[in-house]
């Protein structure tokens, strides 16, 4: 029981990181109808910018704020130059972030190294659960960071005056034009917050993950599946499919090896698309 | 009259196609409505003046600032607002939310603290732009669910709750049922009364029965302009345009 608990938890934890990184993949394609390939390689970047961080200042703190505000610069540079020349043309978006991964992947075993690396957390320890469940600090602190960091993008999209024009422009681009909604800056923006939150959950996961130029390839199906099982471009579906396929991986998990428990995920992402195919969430309000 | 809106040698050309000719005009206040026979660049003007397309030569000025360089979302700003001649609103969304959403862009600034819900003065500007389009009682529909001539008065709406000082209206009764167009031509009178507004139509009925003056456009130019009645006795008006509605 200890162990279900233990797994569980851990799907918890990663499901709400995965939650976070899915979320940025969702609202870039629910806003620009861009399929960021290379959304993956920004989590990735995440992981590796926040142990060159600790390793440089000795403060995951300095990392934690450090570099999601990277991100939003990264994802900025990245929508002027590689998303917005090709957005008449939504399958060259495709062709274009593809790129842009192998580039951010072969820059870090460039520069980074090929060695998959470690970054030791920064709050150590565990912690005793009912059940007499020992559980790491870090993990519950990591599921605590990702659970506000969702919390405070839903109310930035909910209650600021840019989260407004998110919307708007998600329902009809030509409408919010006219309605005087600086539709170009709002698609920056988003491309922005979407690779900030990629980064964001990189420097959480980092300490519970290896650091590996090859770690953004491994999460990428995840977050598509979360995308999927959520509806497309349904935001809090979208993380609360996160959530729930690792959780449901995490359990199957105790009793299945992994490799079984990602099978049972795609099959419940099939049986969702099968039965509702618009997602499992569809029809709630984004 | 004083001109909110003018237009000084404006053209648009599409490669080998000269859409808009040269066309300069003002828009002052009332109704004013923009007819002509198909393809005369009745929309492609609009988008012009709205800037959902550059021009290709000459200046348009508005309210006597020069806004031939801006963006659509920055004349908007202005005070310039349009409905488009396919009725689009944010469908997902509630009436209120839909008329709320154009309502902030005047009202709120960047204010991420404030719930939504407790945002009286846009929600005020919102209530009252429903109002003026009698679309208040059906303020907590899903806007997907209207009816297409409620789907239209909801785009005028949401035109007028960002205040503007002059309200571009493509098409506004266009498939529309005749009751529905009566409805909506009454409420675009009761509009005119404290808003200039410019109008592109086919319904020549409505066009006469509602515009103070008639601007016809054919071939990119100006044809003619002047009041519905010297307009509809005007002969080069009656041979190419009002013409082929006789003969339809």
């Amino acid at each position: 029981m200890a162990e279900i608990t233990t797994l569980a938890l851990n799907g918890l934890a990663w499901g709400l990181i995965v939650a976070l990184i899915a979320l940025g993949l969702s609202v870039i394609f629910g806003l620009l109808d861009v399929i960021n390939v290379a959304h993956g390689d920004f989590f990735m970047v995440g992981t590796v910018l926040a142990w060159v961080a600790v390793d440089a200042t000795g403060s995951f703190a300095v990392a934690l704020v450090l570099v999601p505000i990277l991100g939003l610069l990264l994802g900025a540079l990245t929508e002027r130059i590689a998303i917005r020349p090709v957005l008449s043309t939504i399958v060259l978006t495709v062709v274009s972030t593809h790129g842009l991964g192998i580039l951010m992947q072969e820059g870090v075993r460039a520069t980074f190294g090929a060695t998959p690396r470690r970054l030791v957390a920064p709050v150590g320890g565990t912690i005793t659960l009912p059940g007499d469940v020992q559980y790491d600090v870090y993990r519950l602190v990591a599921a605590g960071a990702a659970a506000l960091a969702l919390l405070a993008f839903f109310a930035f999209q909910q209650r600021t005056r840019f989260g407004t024009w998110m919307r708007a422009v998600r329902h009809d681009r030509e409408t919010a034009t006219t309605l005087g909604i600086p539709v170009a800056r709002v698609q920056l923006l988003t491309f922005s917050i979407g690779a900030g939150l990629a980064l964001l959950g990189g420097v959480i996961a980092a300490p519970i993950t290896t650091v590996d130029f090859r770690a953004g390839i491994e999460i990428l199906p995840t977050c598509f599946m979360a995308v999927v099982v959520g509806g497309l471009g349904n935001l809090p579906g979208t993380a609360a499919a996160a959530v729930l396929l690792a959780v449901t991986e995490g359990v199957v998990s105790a009793f299945l090896d992994p490799s079984a428990a990602r099978i049972v995920s795609l099959c419940l992402m099939c049986a969702v698309l099968f039965l509702r195919p618009h997602g499992l969430f569809a029809g709630a309000r984004a | 009259m004083s001109a909110v809106l003018e237009l000084d040698g404006v053209s648009r050309v599409f490669g080998g196609l000269r859409a808009v000719d040269g066309v300069t005009l003002t828009v002052g206040s009332g109704i004013t409505a923009l007819i002509g026979p198909n393809g005369a660049g009745k929309t492609t003007l609009f988008n012009l003046m709205s800037g959902l397309l550059p021009v290709s030569a000459g200046r348009i000025r508005f309210r006597g600032q020069d806004i031939t360089g801006l963006s659509a979302h920055r004349r908007a700003r202005l005070g310039m607002a349009r409905t488009l001649q396919i009725k689009q609103v944010f469908a997902g969304l509630t009436v209120l939310d839909n008329a709320w959403i154009a309502a902030r862009q005047r009202h709120r600034p960047l204010d991420p603290f404030r719930r939504a819900s407790r945002d009286r003065v846009t929600r005020a500007a919102a209530e009252e732009a429903l109002d003026a389009m009698g679309l208040l009682p059906l303020a907590a529909r899903e806007a997907g669910s209207l009816a297409y001539g409620d789907v239209a008065l909801l785009e005028i709406a949401m035109a007028l709750a960002t205040r503007p000082a002059l309200l571009l209206l493509d098409e506004p009764v266009c498939g529309m049922s005749p009751a529905e167009t009566e409805r909506t031509v009454a409420r675009i009178r009761a509009v005119s009364a404290t808003t200039d507004v410019l109008i592109v139509e086919h319904d020549m009925d409505v066009v006469f029965g509602l515009a103070d003056r008639v601007i016809v456009l054919a071939e990119g130019r100006v044809l003619a302009d002047g009041p519905p009645a010297a307009i509809a006795r005007n002969p080069q008006v009656r041979e190419a345009y009002l013409g082929e509605e006789d003969a339809a």
